[in-house]
């Protein structure tokens, strides 16, 4: 009952695949890989953000707390790790994106969301949108089990939020999200861009999530099941300059960015103070758009219309 | 609450900052956990371990240094004990015990107790407490189960059964735990509930994840980050009243360029007003007096649902 589709980020089985075809078949099935790729993406090349700004820049969190440590069976100690996000690091991000009176995006999963009810609720009323992340952080095989988890996740969402989500942080899959009212999904990279992707009947928005834009890389020990050598280690003041560097250049080109944050991970104080830097920085600068997805979602879909 | 299980350990909110207050108005709670003895794997320290040039600069030329160097800044440590190092090094135990520093239990071996029966736990933890009591005259007050350079996951290891061993044997406090960055209560029944104070520890803040790790030839140097993480976090937690800990091992920090660094730091940290160096006993106790888990902990009703298709 509880099998998943997996992650299409387990991505230490790329390239190591050992399927074999022969020579005329694999390269006909490429062709279509590449043909099919080439129909389903549109990027939005000139995004041309509301008010004249230069760049987008989505804050997202991403509130799993204990939950994926849970699902990936980790030990007590681990799953304590996590907590630190729903005890101490959830409301700490608020306070901090509160004070700089920036508008935000939590992706939630629908357990979660029941087991921090109050967070949840505090962050839907400063005005950040709530969007989806599973409802327990995975897609069940099974496509009748993912569409009740995916609708149970929706609807505890907005119970607690007072507006149903239309976005989401999963991989679940586009017909299921579409059926649900979901117009936009933030879990890949096509593109450094805001970018559609076309499917039976309809369009998605896709909001580029990227490793290099998430803190759990930088902070969290064994990270997506690495072992001990692969360990980052890193320091905020390492992370705030990667990240100055990437926003500084978005901001030459007109771009956009969109950074994940994990509440157990940049919820620690030293975080948060690098984020406040990072934040105050970018005020500095004149047009910058600091809004959730779904505002940027709403933009996108507006320049499709004007088409 | 039978949903808690396997998700959380504490209540469901943390105390803010506005609500903590240390002794004397100080501004942060200044803590140093050191850990006695070689690295080990997950069964533990064994002859191999201590047969080795680390150990021998962890008991000796480094410790000393590490000793001189807190005692330049007038501060005292949680020295983490393995039950075998006070065996076979009790005058220097003693020696530290006697310059007030805590002596606190690091496991019998540093094993990972999460690997032994209820029964071999509970042993494991009385000859603990016999040899550490036989050393300074006291039984310790705190329980550590720090991870090993080596774990998996760098928070340390835990059984079902450890929270209802150490109070039952009598303990203060649980060493580490890594679900708030100030003491909190780790809740092993709900309904009691029965709960035991738990210390802040953070992976970042280790100098055995920064210093050529994983393990010596093959590990990488990260001193620059270590020291920037412990300024960033103290200052950070000093700003919002709340407490640092950091956690050392004289057999790495010790080496002269990584000790000047912490030096450095802790002439940093002793400038300003108002720093609390307390050891975790201290700590422990002044946080059960002060916040006691009948007026702080607050444990909220589930409103969880048992669902066929999910994990429950």
């Amino acid at each position: 009952m509880t099998t998943s589709r997996p992650s299409p980020h387990a991505q230490n089985a790329v390239g190591k695949s050992t399927d074999h075809t022969s020579e005329t078949d694999d390269l006909t099935a490429m062709r279509e890989v590449v043909r099919t790729q080439a129909e389903r993406h549109q990027v939005v090349t000139a995004p041309r953000w509301p008010g004249g700004a230069r760049i987008a820049v989505n804050f997202t969190a991403d509130f799993d707390a204990m939950l994926l440590r849970r699902l990936l069976d980790e030990p007590p100690m681990q799953r304590a790790k996590g907590e630190f996000g729903g005890r101490v690091g959830i409301w700490r991000l608020l306070e901090l994106f509160d004070g700089h009176g920036i508008k935000t995006t939590l992706f939630v999963p629908g357990r979660i969301s029941q087991l921090y009810p109050d967070a949840v609720r505090a962050w839907a009323r400063s005005g950040h949108e709530i969007a989806d992340h599973m409802w327990e952080h995975r897609v069940p095989a099974d496509p009748q089990v993912e569409r009740t988890h995916l609708l149970r996740s929706t609807e505890a969402l907005e119970q607690l939020s007072g507006r149903r989500p239309i976005g989401t942080r999963s991989w679940h899959s586009p017909e299921l999200l579409a059926e649900l009212g979901y117009r936009y999904n933030s879990h890949d990279a096509a593109d450094h861009r805001p970018y559609f992707t076309t499917h039976d009947g309809f369009r998605l928005v896709n909001l580029p999530f990227h490793y290099a834009f998430d803190d759990a890389q930088f902070f969290s020990f064994a990270w997506l099941d690495t072992d001990n050598a692969a360990q980052r280690i890193a320091d905020p003041e390492r992370v705030l300059e990667l990240w100055w560097d990437a926003f500084r250049q978005q901001y030459r080109h007109g771009g956009y960015l969109n950074l994940c944050l994990h509440p157990f991970l940049s919820g620690r104080a030293m975080r948060i103070a690098m984020l406040d830097r990072l934040i105050s920085r970018m005020k500095q600068l004149p047009g910058v758009w600091f809004t959730g997805c779904e505002d940027v979602t709403q933009h996108c879909l507006g320049l499709e219309e004007e088409h | 609450m039978p949903w808690k299980d396997g998700y959380t350990i504490s209540d469901e909110r943390g105390l803010a900052d506005a609500v903590l207050h240390w002794p004397g108005d100080a501004a942060c709670c200044f803590g140093i956990t050191v850990e006695l003895g070689p690295a080990c794997g997950p069964g533990g320290i064994t002859a191999r371990d201590l047969d080795t040039p680390e150990n021998y600069y962890g008991l000796h030329g480094g410790l000393d240094a590490l000793r001189e160097t807190l005692a330049g800044h007038g501060m005292r440590a949680t020295f983490a004990v393995p039950g075998v190092i006070a065996e076979l090094y009790p005058e220097i135990v003693r020696a530290l015990h006697a310059e007030g520093h805590e002596i606190a239990a690091d496991g019998w071996r540093r094993e990972d107790i999460s690997l032994h029966e209820r029964a071999e736990e509970r042993d494991l933890i009385r000859r603990t407490v016999a040899a550490l009591h036989a050393a300074t005259g006291e039984a310790p007050a705190g329980w550590y189960c720090l991870p090993r350079a080596g774990d998996k996951y760098a928070v340390g290891a835990i059984s079902p059964d450890t929270v209802p061993l150490l109070l039952a044997e009598g303990f203060t406090y649980l060493g580490n735990s890594p679900a708030d960055d100030v003491p909190h209560y780790w809740v092993a029944d709900p309904a009691g509930p029965v709960a035991i104070l738990a210390m802040p520890y953070y992976y970042a803040f280790d100098d055995q994840f920064h210093l050529l790790f994983p393990a010596r030839g093959t590990g990488l140097e990260h001193a620059d980050a270590l020291e920037r993480n412990w300024r960033a976090e103290f200052s950070a937690q000093y700003r919002r009243g709340r407490a640092f800990t950091m956690n050392l091992h004289p057999h790495a920090i010790a080496w002269p360029n990584r000790l000047r660094k912490l030096d450095d730091f802790l002439t940093h940290a002793t400038a300003l007003p108002g720093l609390w160096n307390a050891t975790a006993g201290e700590c422990a106790r002044y946080w059960l007096e002060t916040y006691p888990a009948a007026e702080t902990l607050r444990i909220e009703p589930s409103i969880w649902q048992y669902h066929e298709d999910s994990l429950n």
